[in-house]
């Protein structure tokens, strides 16, 4: 049970000796600067390698990971939130908005008309507070739309 | 005699109904600015500079209702904390680590009340620290060069040991990962670009709203769908709310401990009111006879950030007025409001311009009144935020977390970033791996190395530097003293202790 | 299924709200973030602009922070370049940036500069105890001994305000500049406080950020490098009547996209110019501690162009660009 320690300490030396790797290419300038922009990269890589070291070695006992289907859910709702980070800028605020809010709503209660008024709702609201009450530069409607 | 008068004078031009009413609007719209996650005293500043003016405020009016709107959003961040386990900024990150414990347990209006007459107090205490001593403090902030505010953050991240109960090597792993998110960007001495592979949305480095945003609401969100809300504070069944005056009266020593440390964290321009309210937070849990309820809802660990917070708030104030510093995002955009009012801080603003200078301070005083006045009684009504049914709450705050990060940047790349960050929360949580300490490392990360870079330039590579100064060497024996040592006392001393822990488990 | 009811009930909901909006408002980005100086910049000459009724309604303010500039940079050239209701504010440390190729490869000619409505003169610091009485005197020390002065500055190593430095002792004759030392802090004033703290020997920055000091006495400024003496401050000499011809202003102003027509172009600069001539934008620069410094149109572009090559030339040589 305690495997879960053991995978994150191996992925944090991992991820620490390609972050060494990466800072032993940084540039120094030619300034007068005498530790250099190398250091302190350097002695954040070999402390974390320490420290997921005493992970693997000494590890806690690990949680209880969710099912594969409660994996599906996680994963349904983080190809919302991407998918909405992407659509804002074009498509405009409300559509987009009312969409990824509906669509989480519905992962959070599968109720197709609670969670369709919701993505509406808040999809309107939020844009009359961010955009009147908070003078947030927002645009309504995809930008083609608008000319 | 002559701070009485002054101060008369001050509240003289400060107080009418008229201005009490912008006060009370000021109040309002700050705490509600302050409590939406990724939104904080800064947007709710800068959104009102322009208002204040169409509305054609004389410069008082506008220095009542926006130094309202910036205490507003400082007792604002709470609510957000305690309720839903998401700061609504990063002063009030500490306060999640009890006030949200609390609210699981069915006392969320009992933290909501506490952390509002903590947060008086600390405001209180700090308004009267500027009062007394502005001009002397002034000169606090000259004494801090680099070898002593590497000394001060170096002392800041060995408390960070104590953060976690459990596992030293996970708080510590946790801050590392926040040093190593705070080296990418443009190094500051240097100038060279370091772990931005080209991508020139890195070039600033990492926002630390993206950050905590992220491994806050947008983990909470993965995290709720995953337990069905088992393990929330949301639709917990409430006490009935009443003034908790014993732990108020039980903390009462801890919230004046805590409005000297932020005061003082606030002083010093660049250390700000995060540092406040995490050096309260520790100071507060290494002294406590009863450790182990700390990050458990222990109500002192709900009084010590917050005290610590707004007792920073008003300190800042200190080397924004004397000296034209302005030590956080919030006073920066408060300088520019001065600024637009014809006003330039600096060390001649006390004697040049009384009128203004004790003006501000009654309207500080005036805010905090109203806001302790205001959030008592509005508690009632914060704590319906957990009777609203999930599948529109949580909908509502992941739209709030993204338009909050759309507001800085308004572009993809931060939101993607934004949900990168909860990705990571969600998994650091799972492990049972602290967040705070992350964003800790990237907000203090980049002082600290920019501290010694600089100290280093200055001394042509001599490292006794960092030991030049009496202020300096204090920090250094406070750091290895009180925190490094004790530490591997302790894991001596205590080893049979731990392997009971483990068995526990 | 559902989505599409969410589809034609949001579009119908967003028509009604469309109107109110206004599609054609003028839009300012400042690439920073809200309270920061571009952002300042597009908050005044959007609102100026409204108040003289050189636009029609009130002008929309878009903050987009990131790469000091560059996000909105790259924005702006990519995909609103033929856009002419849009202006971005601007400053020199657009220009500078754009010189040192911060931009992620974007150039200068990418936009047009439309004008700058006021800058904050250049100046060089050092507390009033210290043993550098001109200029000269400071520059001739770090001639000696160029460990013995470390400059503090506002900007990040490499950006603005050290530059100011390295010019004025390029101008001086001096060739080592890469030794002499500098360390960026966050603002001008925190520079002042290590200046004046003694932690460094002099500070370099804008004017704007001293006046408070040079009241108060702690500080004494060597030279402001501007090319007359500033109206107010008259008894502070320039860098160039010491003998060093170094003029370094912080303008304030605004770009905008290149694919713009040349008539479109002609008429920001006239309104801008309109801006500069107001009543509002005068008390508004007093305040800020602005000197005046119009420049607008064809004139201004032809400034930029010239302020990128000498900042190339000069960032080439410290080697912070290739």
């Amino acid at each position: 049970m305690k495997n879960s320690d053991r995978i994150f300490g191996l992925v944090v030396i991992l991820l620490a000796l390609a972050y060494i790797a990466s800072a032993l290419q940084i540039e120094s300038s030619f300034l007068s600067d005498p530790v250099g922009p190398r250091l302190f990269p350097l002695a954040i890589g070999g402390l974390s390698i320490l420290a997921a070291l005493s992970l693997v070695l000494r590890p806690d006992a690990g949680p209880d990971w969710p099912d594969l289907r409660t994996f599906a859910r996680l994963g349904v709702a983080l190809a919302v939130m991407v998918a909405y980070a992407y659509a804002l800028m074009p498509y405009g605020f409300l559509i987009p908005t009312a969409l990824a809010a509906g669509l989480l709503s519905y992962q959070i209660a599968p109720r197709p008309l609670a969670a369709a008024l919701t993505g509406i709702c808040l999809s309107a609201g939020l844009f009359i507070l961010f955009k009147y009450a908070l003078g947030l530069g927002l645009f309504a409607l995809p930008r083609a739309w608008m000319g | 005699m002559d701070t009485l008068s002054n101060l008369a004078m001050g509240f003289g031009v400060a107080l009418s109904p008229f201005t009490l009413m912008l006060s009370v609007i000021g109040c309002f719209l700050g705490t509600i600015i302050g409590a939406l996650p990724g939104l904080g005293p800064s947007n709710g500043v800068a959104i009102l500079i322009p208002l204040a003016f169409t509305l054609g405020l004389d410069a008082t009016s506008a220095l009542v209702l926006l130094t309202s709107v910036y205490y507003g959003a400082m007792y604002g961040g709470r609510i957000s904390s305690i309720l839903l386990n998401i700061p609504g900024d990063e002063p009030a990150l500490m306060t999640t680590l009890d006030g949200y414990p609390m609210a699981k347990q069915g006392r969320a209006a009992d933290a909501l009340v506490l952390s509002g007459v903590a947060s008086f107090i600390g405001g209180l205490l700090a308004t009267l620290g500027l009062i007394i001593m502005a001009p002397l403090l002034a000169s606090v902030a000259y004494l801090f060069g680099p070898a002593e505010y590497f000394g001060l953050y170096l002392l800041a991240f060995c408390t960070l040991g104590g953060m976690s109960s459990n596992n030293q090597a996970k708080a510590a792993l946790a801050a590392l990962i926040g040093l190593a998110i705070a080296t990418i960007g443009l190094d500051n001495t240097s100038s060279m670009p370091r772990f931005t592979f080209g991508n020139m949305h890195l070039m600033d480095g990492v926002d630390f709203l993206v950050a905590i945003v992220g491994l806050f609401a947008i983990a909470e969100v993965f995290f709720f769908i995953e337990t069905h809300g088992r393990d929330s504070a949301i639709g917990v069944k409430l006490g009935k709310i009443t003034v908790p005056w014993r732990d108020i009266w039980k903390s009462s020593g801890t919230m004046l401990r805590s409005s000297v440390i932020g005061f003082f964290a606030g002083v010093l321009p660049g250390a700000g009111a995060s540092l406040g309210s995490f050096l309260a937070y520790m100071v507060e849990k290494s002294i406590s006879k009863d450790k182990a309820s700390f990050g458990k809802g222990n109500p002192r660990g709900v009084a010590a950030p917050e005290a610590g917070n707004n007792a920073a708030a008003g300190g800042a104030l200190v080397p924004m007025l004397t000296l034209g510093i302005p030590g956080s995002g919030t006073t920066a955009v408060l300088l520019a409001l001065l600024m637009t009012l014809n006003i330039q801080p600096g060390p001649l603003l006390f004697s040049e311009k009384p009128q203004v200078v004790w003006g501000l301070i009654a309207s500080l005083l005036i805010a905090n009144v109203v806001l302790l006045v205001m959030n008592v009684p509005m508690v009632r009504i914060f704590v319906k935020i957990l009777m609203v049914p999930p599948r529109i709450l949580l909908p509502g705050i992941t739209m709030i977390s993204f338009l909050g990060i759309y507001s800085l940047s308004g572009g993809y790349f931060d939101l993607v970033l934004l949900i990168a960050f909860g990705v990571l929360g969600y998994v650091l949580r799972k492990l049972d791996v602290p967040t705070v300490p992350v964003i800790m490392g990237i907000l203090l990360g980049g002082h600290m190395e920019d501290a010694l870079r600089r100290g280093m330039v200055i001394s042509d590579g001599d490292w006794t530097y960092l030991f030049s100064s009496p202020i300096a060497i204090g920090f250094w024996v406070a750091a290895i003293g009180g925190f490094i040592a004790p530490m591997f006392l302790r894991t001596v001393l205590k080893k049979p202790q731990r392997n009971l822990i483990d068995v526990e488990d | 299924m559902t989505s599409n009811l969410l589809k034609a009930l949001a579009a119908s909901a967003a028509l009604t709200l469309c109107a109110a909006s206004g599609a054609f408002a003028t839009e300012c980005i400042a690439p920073s973030g809200a309270g920061g100086g571009w952002d300042f910049t597009c908050r005044q000459i959007g609102k100026i602009l409204y108040d003289i009724k050189a636009v029609d309604t009130p002008v929309q303010v878009t903050n987009m922070a990131g790469a000091g500039g560059g996000v909105a940079y790259a924005y702006v050239v990519n995909e609103r370049n033929t856009d002419a209701d849009l202006i971005v504010a601007a400053s020199s440390a657009t220009t500078s940036r754009l010189a040192q190729n911060a931009y992620g490869g974007s150039t200068a000619d990418q936009v047009r500069f439309v004008g700058a409505i006021g800058a904050d003169p250049g100046v060089i610091v050092v507390p009033k105890d210290s043993p550098y009485k001109t200029l000269k005197d400071l520059v001739e020390a770090i001639k000696a001994n160029p460990a013995s002065v470390t400059f503090a500055g506002g900007s990040a190593a490499g950006g603005y305000d050290h530059l100011k430095v390295l010019q004025v002792l390029k101008a001086a004759g001096y060739t080592d500049i890469r030794k002499v030392k500098y360390i960026g802090v966050t603002d001008g004033a925190a520079a002042l406080t290590q200046t004046i703290g003694g932690h460094v020997q002099a500070m370099t920055g804008d004017m704007s950020e001293t006046v408070g000091f040079i009241k108060s006495g702690d500080i004494r400024v060597l030279a402001t490098l501007t090319e007359d003496r500033v109206p107010g401050f008259e008894q502070i000499p320039t860098a160039r009547e010491q003998g060093y011809d170094v003029v370094a202003v912080n303008w304030r102003g605004l770009y905008v996209p290149k694919g713009i027509s040349d008539e479109q172009f002609q008429t920001w600069a006239t309104k801008l110019k309109q801006v500069a001539e107001s009543d509002e934008w005068k008390a508004e620069m007093a305040s800020s501690g602005l000197a005046p410094f119009t420049k607008v149109g064809d004139d201004f572009q032809g400034w930029v162009e010239n302020v990128v090559a000498e900042t190339a030339a000069l960032s080439k040589e410290i080697g912070v660009i290739k």
